[in-house]
């Protein structure tokens, strides 16, 4: 056999083999690229499925009309319903000096308190219907509903609430969580003109939008023949059998569109002395409380001022009925304001801690004018400055520790430390 | 007259806190560009250097991570994250779009379970427009706290620095992840 027959056998051996085994080969592969696309296939399945399970059924679904509307109309049948749970809490030690302002022996005993523990609940019945309510342990043993509403949202804009309902006044009113407000105490003017936290039940509208919000309110009034010479604070009748011949107004406007800042008013009005009869003539005892506020916290700055007053009609017959004379007598002008600063100090520093040390100045006066024939107490006209630091290691948990020097016209004020304790989630 | 005028806004359908699908937030953040769904499986390693990026609150562990590439002609528009998290109880998703630059380009609030009187008002979520991941990204730096919301607003920033960090570690513009036209 010739070379050129040798390359002729070899080549014809080659393409037999080559014919063979081709088609196996081609195969193969096929069956690979069937196997690596149906993997992808796979794949792709799982991780729409985990984003699926991750973002919700709600929002990853293809849009399809429901219950004959658009898609667009039709979003807010997809809300999943849900409880949600919060809440918030603090407890506070007072330590007071052993002698008042004027030398004389303090009477205030020290106290460790566990102030308040609270659970928020709210179900969402679906996008534009909603419950929320609030329920506070005060003091370890008082148990107390002090907000639960209904609301139903008209569109974006504004809504219909009804219930019991937070007084939609001041600052401290409606957001009294420890974290977010400085100072161990509350302002004295935001519980003694301004009564926090102050729910009565009622009904009412909001709304808002990204510049402004606002409320208005038409509640059971206050109760006159709880008030006294330190302010409008046992007025309140927190929900519990109310009396209900007498009804108030209140609402707010505030300005929210500069991010950070908030300034705004708040207004009362109504009669409380529901129907009461002095000398033969029903009493109103009408009510009027405002106030002006502003509030900025942004790069670490925490700010706020706010001045209240508030005045009462027929403070003689009210005084009367309940039985005060003298300097004890109701109040019928109320004025208190306060300035408070607070500047997180760790803001510039590599740790999540923030570390707030803070001011606040704050005069108060429940008998600024009183009625004909009663006297003001000089112990109601009030000045604190308290001075001291919030320590949060997270934003929800805070600890505050402040020493509060307090004077009165009378001289008979105690100076004490503070210390407490808040949370929020 | 007013109540007649109230049982006609009570009658009209509401389009309160409407819920957004996936499809509608992409159309609103991407219009017609052309959208690639891509999948990037994230190791130990990634997500330790996305933790790091993103600060210690923003609780990045999970590391499958889809995102939704946009291109216009060929040029990147932009990505989009779906990020899930809880706010109070129940669950927020907001959709992230991160500009090719690795600026934050929208933050869309997708899904709001709360009450929504504790969701983020678009003006409040407008000042994240046009922010990289760095120290200012933070409600002590130049995020402004949202007043009545505390919660949202911590949950809001995480979600935002958690994503611009996942972003430079993914690198979608990187087109190695699996992918597939979504």
């Amino acid at each position: 056999m010739n070379s050129f027959q040798s390359i002729a056998v070899l080549s014809t051996i080659l393409l037999l083999f080559t014919a063979a085994l081709t088609p196996s080969r081609l195969d193969a592969q096929a069956a690979d690229s069937a196997r690596v696309a149906e993997l992808e296939r796979r794949l792709d399945a799982i991780t729409r499925e985990l984003e699926r399970m991750d973002l919700g059924g709600d929002v990853v679904r293809a849009d399809t009309a429901m219950l004959g509307l658009g898609p667009a109309a039709s979003k807010v049948y997809r809300v999943e319903r849900g409880v949600s749970i919060g809440g918030y809490g603090e407890g506070l030690y007072e330590d007071y000096a052993s002698e008042r302002e004027d030398g004389s022996p303090a009477t205030s005993t020290d106290q460790f308190d566990a102030l308040r523990v609270i659970i928020y609940v709210g179900y969402k019945f679906n996008d534009r219907i909603l419950f929320n309510s609030e329920i506070e342990v005060e003091h370890a043993d008082e148990i107390f509903l002090e907000f639960a509403y209904i609301d139903y949202l008209i569109n974006d804009d504004v809504g219909v609430r009804g219930g019991i309902l937070l007084a939609p006044m001041g600052l401290v009113n409606e957001l009294h969580e420890p974290p977010i407000f400085l100072g161990s105490e509350r302002p004295l003017t935001e519980n003694r003109i301004i009564p926090t936290t102050w729910r009565e039940n009622g009904v009412g509208l909001f709304g808002g939008n990204d510049a402004v919000s606002w409320r208005v309110y038409v509640m059971n009034s206050l109760n006159g023949m709880s008030f006294s010479d330190s302010g409008l604070r046992g007025g309140r009748q927190k929900g519990s059998r109310a009396l209900a011949e007498d009804f108030g107004v209140a609402g707010r406007l505030d300005y929210t569109g500069v991010l950070g800042l908030n300034v705004g008013a708040s207004a009362y009005t109504g009669e409380t002395a529901h129907n009461a009869m002095f000398g033969g003539e029903e009493v109103g005892g009408r009510v009027t409380i405002w106030d002006l506020h502003a509030d900025y916290r942004a790069r670490g700055w925490d700010l706020r001022a706010l001045v209240a007053g508030a005045s009462v009609d027929d403070v003689a017959e009210l005084n009367q009925m309940i039985g005060l004379t003298g300097a004890e007598g109701i109040g019928t002008a109320m004025l208190g304001w306060y300035l408070q600063a607070g500047y997180d100090v760790l803001r510039g520093s590599t740790l999540e801690d923030q570390l707030l040390p803070y001011v606040r100045f704050e005069k108060v006066n429940t008998q600024r004018e009183v009625a004909t024939g009663f006297a003001a107490d000089p112990a109601n006209d009030v000045t604190i400055t308290s001075l001291g630091a919030a320590w949060k290691p997270v934003p929800e948990v805070v600890l505050k520790a402040d020493y509060q020097l307090w004077s009165n016209a009378a001289e008979t004020a105690t100076n004490q430390w503070n210390v407490s304790l808040g949370w929020l989630f | 007259m007013l109540a007649a005028s109230l049982i006609a806004a009570l009658a009209l359908p509401a389009d309160v806190n409407a819920q957004l699908t996936q499809d509608q937030a992409l159309q609103l953040a991407f219009g017609s560009a052309d959208v690639e769904r891509r999948t990037a499986f994230l190791d130990e390693s990634d997500l330790e250097d996305a933790r790091a990026l993103a600060g210690p609150r923003a609780g990045i562990d999970r590391g499958v991570v889809s995102y939704y590439v946009a291109s216009d002609g060929g040029s990147p528009v932009g990505v989009a994250y779906f990020d899930a998290h809880r706010v109070r109880t129940l669950q927020e998703v907001l959709m992230i779009v991160v500009d090719p630059r690795g600026r934050v380009a929208r933050v869309e609030t997708v899904s709001f379970r709360e009450p929504p009187e504790y969701e983020a008002p678009e003006g409040w979520l407008a000042q994240f427009l046009d922010r990289p991941l760095d120290d200012e990204l933070s409600l002590r730096g130049a995020i402004a706290p949202m007043t009545g919301a505390t919660l949202t607003a911590n949950a809001v920033t995480e979600a935002v620095r958690r994503t611009l960090a996942l972003h430079e570690i993914i690198d979608p513009f990187d087109a190695r992840q699996e992918s597939s036209n979504r």
